[in-house]
């Protein structure tokens, strides 16, 4: 019998559609990039730095974590990367680098890591992050304080703050399509609504996020909003405003679509972004603070288990027909 | 291999391959000097066996193991047995491999020859068990068998086979003959032929009933066709025979026209080799040639870590040598260059959904890898229906944390299948 060649052995198929974590994680990065960008251009370099810092601080907590806890070292699939890029678009350029580095860490380690890392984490990590840093400091994300030194050619207000201290009246300040163009005060990665939306829809078109989710998220917003400024315009802004100010729109594409925090299945995809937008308004019209996505979207992630259950009957499933 | 497209939005749509217009005759490998029968029985050291290496077998000769055996292989040649040697087979099962060194001239067993007329469905089960194209005879030769009808099909098994189509194609002018003789056997009138849409208009079927098959790999499936087609709902951890309906692949039911015709078992094969460039050539191989030989033949190169796969790319098995025999359901052989083969992780499931969505069952596989990644299989079964995966692959395929889903999945079930026959031995034991 001659030599024989070694073969490689596995089980069944033996073809991929060649789609992998690390390339979604990539396109979400190249998604959010116009954002991010326009907001160095706006805020400076601060703005790079921080980034650059949410990023780097982010992954060497997941390498640190992973070693501590004997782990292999996993940070070349990027999402350790694409979580410290979410917490640093949603801070303000002039963030101090230790409540960044401490952000980084929450969001990572606390958020994700100790669940058991990717894919087992049960809140998306950077809002648990954020979350947990304007709980504790929040003076630090008075955008309107922490921005004071910058010199805007546009209306110098944090859109949501303007129209919870000053009323509906605040809504007068700005024009939508400055909105749009980011021309307002904000977080690094939330203030350039048009990039935010290219961004998201090429993550649609790709298939890395599932548009359900985004849709319904911006439905919700959309649908109470109206609802309520329909009910009291005086008191209540409307649709548009709501959704091109404080963080809905890097909520609806890339904080709510985060895989492992939301549902798979179609109908419980819809309620999760729905109520989403429903909890974002009803916590900026009723609650106390002024911008409601980040917690809508712990709430969501927190029911996201419970209506992942209304899924369709598996094959053969309550037939009766042997 | 196909990739996902750029625009992800939608699901891939995988797609059978048809057969191309014209196909030439294929090419013949000679019976080679060794061959090599695989006989599905473990070997039992206490008992003393029906054959012996040294023994000589003629052409049609029936090898068992042991005098109770149900299991058997026909002899295709003439020779003498040279090893008997236990091997693994797919999922750890005990296969025995026995080779044979081929000696012409010893004359043929001629036994069938006494039973062919009138064919009956037990004297078929007892000689041709093993011919091309692997009939369920024993199973349809069963007296609790409750098969009400049998689907011919002539669709393909797997994405890149065609070789159903092609036995389709080259014979159907005797397909009418062939369903008369399965109802002759089985006493089953019900008799419909599957087969892929394009085929359809081949103008050979007369009154028979067509089940046309769309070229979409799910549809392909006999679960699927089933439930499609024929209005049965597959239950969770039953066959398709449990159900009522036998598919009989048609170049089974063309070898057994050959067979009752020759009054003799058939053993030549129709196999598409593909190699590493994609390029198929239809070969006519004696069963228990190893393969190696049609890979000299047709000058096709098989090098370190790349990887042969019989059958398909989805549903297939790997061989880990090239003297792997020629087998009776063996329809494709495909050679994927080490460049190739995609990468598997041990990463966890991310919840990406892909799965889900693409699933032809509506199996929860995101949860149900979950549970089988942490050996929980009973569970599994009873909350993430496990047994009603219809084992298409697709979820491996689309898998974005490239998890090996499928082979999860197939491992619960033979680790839940393996507790139950210890229940139900025990339970004979008393």
């Amino acid at each position: 019998m001659a030599k024989q060649n070694k073969f490689t052995v596995s089980h069944a198929p033996f073809w991929h559609d060649g789609s992998s974590i690390k390339c979604m994680n990539i396109n979400i990065m190249i998604a959010a990039l116009p954002a991010a960008l326009f907001g160095v251009m706006q805020f400076g370099m601060p703005a790079l730095g921080v980034l650059c810092l949410a990023v780097s601080s982010a992954m060497a907590w997941e390498a640190l974590f992973n070693l501590i806890s004997r782990r292999p070292v996993a940070i070349n699939n990027y999402n350790a990367a694409v979580i410290g890029m979410m917490v640093g678009m949603m801070m303000p350029a002039t963030i101090p680098w230790w409540v960044l580095i401490t952000g980084t860490f929450i969001a990572v380690v606390v958020g994700q890591q100790i669940f058991g890392g990717i894919g087992a984490n049960p809140f998306n990590p950077a809002v648990i992050g954020i979350s947990i840093l304007m709980v504790s400091w929040g003076g630090h994300f008075d955008f309107d304080a922490v921005l004071v030194n910058y010199d805007f050619t546009f209306t110098a207000l944090t859109p949501l703050a303007a129209l919870d201290h000053q009323g509906v009246a605040a809504v007068n300040l700005f024009s939508y399509s400055d909105l749009i163009m980011g021309k307002q005060m904000g977080a690094i990665g939330s203030v350039f609504g048009a990039g935010l939306i290219l961004g998201g829809i090429y993550l649609i078109l790709r298939g890395f996020i599932r548009w359900e989710i985004a849709v319904s998220y911006i439905a919700g917003i959309v649908v109470t909003a109206a609802l309520f400024n329909i009910s009291n315009p005086d008191q209540y802004a409307g649709a548009m405003f709501h959704l091109f100010t404080g963080y809905t729109l890097l909520g609806a594409f890339f904080l709510a679509t985060e895989s492992s925090s939301s549902p798979v299945n179609l109908i419980p995809m819809f309620i999760y972004g729905a109520i989403g937008g429903i909890m974002t308004i009803l916590i900026r019209n009723i609650g106390a603070y002024p911008d409601g996505t980040l917690f809508a979207i712990l709430l969501i992630n927190l029911i996201n288990p419970l209506i992942d259950n209304i899924r369709p009957k598996a094959l053969g499933r309550g037939v009766n027909n042997a | 291999m196909i990739k996902r497209s750029f625009i992800g939005l939608t699901e891939p749509k995988l797609m059978c391959d048809l057969i191309e217009s014209g196909p030439k005759e294929p090419e013949t490998i000679p019976i080679p000097p060794r061959m090599i029968l695989l006989l599905n029985e473990s070997l039992d050291s206490t008992r003393e066996s029906l054959v012996k290496k040294g023994d000589m077998v003629r052409k049609g000769d029936k090898l068992h193991l042991y005098k109770e055996s149900s299991e058997y292989v026909t002899s295709p040649v003439s020779g003498k047995i040279t090893t008997i040697t236990p091997v693994v087979g797919h999922t750890g099962l005990p296969v025995v491999s026995i080779s044979l060194e081929t000696a012409p001239g010893q004359g043929a067993n001629t036994q069938f020859a006494e039973f062919a007329e009138p064919p009956d469905i037990e004297s078929a089960a007892r000689f041709l068990m093993g011919i091309p194209g692997n009939p369920p005879l024993q199973r349809l030769a069963d007296p609790g068998c409750r098969v009400k009808k049998i689907v011919v099909s002539a669709v393909d098994q797997d994405m890149m086979s065609t070789t159903r189509q092609y036995v389709m194609t080259r014979s159907r002018d005797s397909l009418g003959q062939g369903v008369d003789l399965l109802k002759r056997l089985t006493g089953i009138n019900d008799i419909v032929i599957a087969l892929p849409e394009s085929m359809a208009s081949l103008a050979a079927f007369g009154p028979m009933t067509l089940l046309k098959i769309s070229q979409d790999y799910t549809d392909a499936l006999p679960e699927m066709i089933m439930q499609k087609h024929l209005g049965i709902t597959p239950l969770p951890g039953r066959t398709c025979e449990d159900m009522g309906v036998c598919f009989i692949s048609a170049e089974a039911v063309f070898a057994l026209v050959d067979a009752y015709a020759g009054k003799e078992p058939v053993f030549e094969k129709i196999i598409g080799i593909t190699d590493k460039n994609g390029r198929l050539t239809r070969v006519k191989a004696t069963i228990g040639t190893p393969i190696h030989r049609i890979f000299t033949q047709l000058g096709i190169a098989a090098d370190e870590k790349d990887r042969i796969i019989i059958g398909g790319p989805l549903r297939g098995t790997s061989a880990y040598t090239l003297y792997h025999p020629v087998q009776p359901d063996m329809d494709n052989i495909i050679v994927q260059a080490a460049a190739d083969i995609p990468p598997i992780s041990t990463d966890p499931c991310i919840n990406c959904g892909n799965c889900v969505r693409i699933c032809p069952a509506k199996v929860p596989v995101n949860l149900l890898v979950r549970y089988l990644e942490a050996n929980l299989y009973q569970e599994a079964a009873d909350s993430f229906d496990l047994f009603s995966c219809i084992e298409c692959g697709l979820c491996s395929f689309v898998c974005r944390a490239n998890i090996p889903i499928f082979q999860y999945i197939r491992l619960g079930k033979n680790e839940l299948m393996k507790v139950e026959q210890e229940t139900e031995t025990e339970a004979e034991n008393g």
